[in-house]
């Protein structure tokens, strides 16, 4: 499905924000650089895709009732088998049933776990005056604490993604401390170039947020995604 | 186009008035005084007003008037409006205020009123609520503030964006105050129509503006792409200075998601700002510095810069704000070194900043700075000359004025004190090298000279 059919399907249901996989579909189209995902229904199922997607799998129930997945127990990580990742799918329907018993269950969300790099935020909002606007920032603290994040109006070039990075205060954290190699910040700026290619072609798209992004020495990739959806 | 707001062959003043006090009075004297154009007052009140044949209605006028200036109460306004329209007339600027800023329905009924005549007949609108036009080229001026109150400036080259009438007047009073020339000011109130982005745009092509100084609150819905659109294209020939009011964050937008609870209505600004290539001043004190080095300096070509000096502390001081700011303090090169050490006498100090020390006269200066200013390796000079220093008595200020235009890089001053030290400035001010009471104000000021230059030159 292309983002605006994905979109259209949401919007004709009456959701305003996308399902989890939907989310990585649309950031995945635009070249966004995230993990593969597939939704399962069943224990079974996620048991035969599991050497595939790779391991460790982390496992969310995918609900557009449900807000707050690990409070209804949602959430599983580090699995490291197929028969861990398919019992973990049968628990989970079973407890967010019993936890949420009015919630529409969509299935099983499983990815492979992206190993731990330098989390990094990208978002993007649109704005009244301005339109599409992409942030940046370090995660954590960095964002909720000291607000330490830098704007720029789409579109954006990959000069203007640079800058932005470097304009952090935070942004020495990027250069590699403590040992840490320096992040690829032309990785990061890609991503920040299409996160604004993306809010530009979609109108109905009101914000998203790339939350954690790991970036590496060598790449970054979208861990999270959540996009919300505006009737025109 | 709005051209014919600033270059008119005729204006019509609805709502001119000889009485004392009357904004339609100040007016008609301020085009009396100074516009080569007709002048038609319109006013049903009167035959002849100020010595001219005073009209009953803007269709008894015997021509569409270039351009027409309106303060009769808000009220009244859309019939005048639609009158003009008939008439021809494309540009109006409406004084009066009453509209949508009185919070009132009756107020934003008669503004959508303004909004439609404008749209049904192609007329383009400064205004309503706002001091308007003072433009020092045509004689144009709707500043209704009579001159023993503000005092107009000489002409010259200052163009001024506003979206406060009251600071436009006090910044055109602080400028006439000291002796700065400006071409055009505009404050555009409640901006129905012409706003920051069209003016942006004729700035662009008016070739009497070499600076401009902008105060803004905020745009028009949706107006932001256009606005760093017609910035870029502006700051490619001239620099932009602009003071963003209203920095606290709007708190009513919905915090739907992270980034929208982050993207503060100034954060986005400060963004756009940036992209635009903008220079943005932080307060009242920058604007004015800023402009006065725009106003005589020529551009940067790097960040080195060497501090001259007769006082040891200044020179500290001036080093820690000028890297605050960004700028690169080389160390004196060896051969430079060599050079300085055969001029001067063994106690002054040849490390940038470089110290003549205190029994320094204005030659030890020139001789140095022969030496410093012809260089390669140097991008602009900041003369700090204390003048409680006996051996200070003026040549010095004489061999800057000469040198800035010889040398062709920045030459600024730093100059602290009382009686003597606001005689040097003034004699150094006349000849166009800005002089700054204070080290952090100077290296301010400079910084936004530097972001200028590579602003330039990434357009050239």
């Amino acid at each position: 499905m292309t983002p605006r059919e994905i979109i259209e399907n949401a919007l004709n249901e009456g959701r305003t924000k996308l399902l989890e996989h939907e989310a990585f579909q649309v950031i995945k189209y635009y070249g966004i650089n995230s993990p593969d995902v597939v939704v399962v229904r069943n224990g079974e199922e996620a048991k035969s895709l599991a050497d595939k997607i790779g391991y460790p799998v982390a496992l969310k129930i995918v609900s557009p009732d449900i807000s707050h997945k690990s409070d209804v127990g949602g959430v599983k990580l580090n699995l490291k088998s197929p028969e861990e990742v398919g019992r973990a799918v049968d628990e989970m329907l079973k407890t967010v049933r019993s936890k949420a018993p009015y919630a529409r269950l969509v299935g099983v969300l499983m990815y492979r776990m992206a190993p731990q790099g330098l989390e990094v935020i990208i978002g993007g909002v649109r704005d009244g005056i301005f339109g599409p606007v992409v942030m940046f920032g370090l995660g954590g603290i960095f964002v909720e604490v000291l607000k330490d994040v830098s704007f720029r109006v789409s579109p954006i070039r990959m000069e203007d993604a640079l800058e932005m990075i470097r304009e952090i205060k935070s942004y020495k954290i990027l250069e590699g401390y403590r040992g840490q190699p320096p992040v690829n910040k032309e990785a990061i700026a890609e991503m920040i170039v299409k996160t604004s290619k993306l809010l530009e072609e979609n109108p109905e798209i009101e914000s998203i947020d790339l939350n954690p992004v790991m970036a590496y020495p060598d790449s970054a990739m979208a861990v999270d995604a959540r996009i919300i959806l505006k009737k025109l | 186009m709005i051209d014919k707001f600033f270059n008119p062959g005729s204006v019509a003043i609805i709502g001119a008035s000889d009485k004392p006090g009357k904004v339609g009075k100040v007016i008609l004297e301020n085009f009396l005084k100074k516009f080569n154009g007709k002048i038609y007052p319109v006013n049903p009140n009167y035959d002849v007003i100020m010595g001219l044949k005073c009209y009953k209605s803007v269709s008894e006028l015997p021509e569409a008037p270039d351009l027409a200036v309106i303060v009769i109460p808000a009220p009244g306004v859309p019939s005048v409006l639609e009158e003009l329209g008939a008439k021809g007339t494309r540009a109006v600027v409406i004084i009066s205020g009453g509209f949508r800023e009185t919070n009132t329905p009756q107020g934003e009924m008669l503004e959508e009123k303004v909004k439609e005549i404008a749209g049904k007949y192609g007329i383009r609108i400064i205004g309503p609520n706002c001091i308007g036009i003072f433009d020092n080229w045509s004689g144009v001026d709707t500043f209704f503030l009579p001159d023993e109150k503000m005092k107009r400036p000489p002409k010259g080259h200052v163009g001024f964006i506003s979206q406060s009438g009251a600071f436009a007047s006090a910044i055109i009073d602080w400028m006439a105050y000291n002796n700065i020339g400006v071409s055009r000011a505009v404050s555009y109130g409640n901006k129905v129509d012409v706003d920051d982005v069209d003016l942006l745009r004729f700035f662009t092509e008016d070739d009497k503006t070499k600076i401009v100084l902008m105060y803004m609150e905020g745009l028009k819905t949706s107006r932001g792409k256009e606005f760093i659109k017609a910035a870029r294209e502006l700051v490619k020939v001239k620099p932009v200075v602009i003071y963003k009011a209203g920095k606290t964050s709007r708190g009513s937008m919905a915090a739907a998601s992270h980034t929208a609870a982050l993207a503060g209505d100034y954060s986005l600004y400060r963004s756009a700002i940036k992209q635009a290539g903008l220079i943005e001043a932080e307060s009242f004190d920058e604007i004015m510095d800023i402009a006065k080095v725009f106003l005589t300096q020529p551009l940067m070509n790097g960040n080195r810069v060497y501090v001259v000096t007769d006082a040891g502390g200044v020179g500290v001081m001036l080093t820690d704000a000028l890297t605050t700011q960004g700028f690169e303090m080389p160390r004196t090169p060896p051969d430079l070194k060599e050079e300085l050490r055969s001029i001067l006498p063994a106690h002054c100090i040849v490390e940038n900043p470089i110290d003549l020390t205190g029994d320094t006269d204005d030659e030890r200066y020139m001789k140095v700075l022969e030496k410093i200013l012809p260089r390669n390796d140097v991008d602009a000079v900041v003369v700090v000359a204390l003048p409680q220093v006996p051996g200070i008595r003026g040549l010095l200020a004489d061999y800057l004025i000469e040198s800035k235009n010889k040398y062709g890089k920045p030459i600024i001053a730093v100059a602290i004190g009382g009686e003597e030290a606001k005689k040097i400035s003034l004699k150094l001010e006349s000849g166009g090298i800005p002089v700054f009471e204070s080290p952090e104000r100077a290296a301010k000021a400079l910084k936004a000279l530097y972001t200028y230059s590579m602003i330039k030159k990434r357009c050239d």
